[in-house]
Formats: C-alpha cells, sequence, structure tokens
C-alpha cells in the first residue's frame, strides 16, 4: 500500500516541480526548481528499482545541467524579461 | 518489521513536501537553496531506507553516489550569490 501512495505523491511533486520552474521569472529560482525536478525524478527512478537510471539521471541532471545552467546565467543576465 | 520501514518512508515524504513548499514560495534565494539542500539529504536517506527494506547492497551504492555529486548544486549556488569568478 505504501508504494502505491509513493507511486502516487513522487509523480505530482516531479510535475508540481516542473511547473513552477517554468513559471518563475527568476532564472536562478527556475535552476533550482529544475534541480529539483531531476532530484525527484531520479527519486521515482529508485522506487521503480531501476537504481542504474537513477544514479545516471542524478549525476546528469542534478549536477552537470545545473552546473552549466548557472555558469550560463553567470555569463549573461539573470532576471528574464517582462513582456 | 516492514511496518518501521513504512512509518520511516511516510515521515520522509511528508518532510520532502515541506521542503518542497519552502522551495516554491520561497522569497529569496538562499531560502530556496536551503530548501534544495534539504530535499537533496532527504532523498539519500530515503534511498537508504529502501535499500534496507529490499535487503539490496547496490541501492546503498546509488546512495554513496548521489551522496558525493549533490553538493555540487549547492556549492555553486553559493559561489553565484558570493559574486567575483567562479
Amino acid at each position: 500500500m505504501m508504494f502505491e501512495v509513493l507511486q502516487i505523491v513522487v509523480p505530482i511533486l516531479t510535475v508540481a516541480a516542473a511547473i513552477v520552474a517554468v513559471y518563475f521569472r527568476d532564472l536562478l529560482s527556475a535552476t533550482i526548481a529544475l534541480a529539483a525536478m531531476s532530484l525527484l525524478l531520479s527519486m521515482e527512478f529508485y522506487i521503480l528499482q531501476a537504481p542504474d537510471v537513477a544514479i545516471a539521471e542524478a549525476g546528469v541532471g542534478a549536477c552537470l545541467t545545473t552546473a552549466i545552467l548557472i555558469f550560463s546565467i553567470k555569463a549573461t543576465k539573470r532576471m528574464e524579461d517582462e513582456k | 518489521m516492514i511496518e518501521v520501514f513504512i512509518i520511516s518512508a511516510a515521515v520522509i515524504l511528508i518532510s520532502i513536501a515541506l521542503a518542497f513548499i519552502r522551495l516554491i514560495i520561497g522569497p529569496t534565494i538562499p531560502d530556496r537553496i536551503v530548501g534544495l539542500d534539504t530535499i537533496n539529504t532527504l532523498v539519500i536517506v530515503g534511498m537508504i531506507l529502501f535499500g534496507a527494506a529490499f535487503k539490496e547492497s547496490i541501492y546503498i551504492d546509488v546512495a554513496i553516489v548521489y551522496a558525493l555529486l549533490s553538493f555540487v548544486t549547492t556549492m555553486l549556488v553559493a559561489k553565484y550569490l558570493e559574486g567575483g569568478r567562479m
């Protein structure tokens, strides 16, 4: 029963993190929300008993992508323009 | 014996939800990054808990590698907020 609850709650948190990452105007906050989304997706792979996929997702998504995005925010500007 | 793991997983899941709320509504960047770091630690605890519940040692290895990798995001955001060269 507990695994069904986990299978419901963890994807809901993942989708919520993705939606929040889209709607943030501050790009640094959006990057942090994207890291949280990748982290929760890794947790979902882990619950589905695929630990090798989870380790690849954690290494690439939560570490490398966030690092590259923060370097690019540092090189450009932080706030997205309001239209 | 399995009830112990179920109760622990429920507590960790509630904690992840609370830290996630702080990550969403946090007014400043340090609030959000502390929330993300808390979620990192709680996910590592959850992975080790699953490894103990399923009695599989490969899950513990995944948790170790993730604990080694997860500090990079927090460190880079801290370096960004500090300013200067990265």
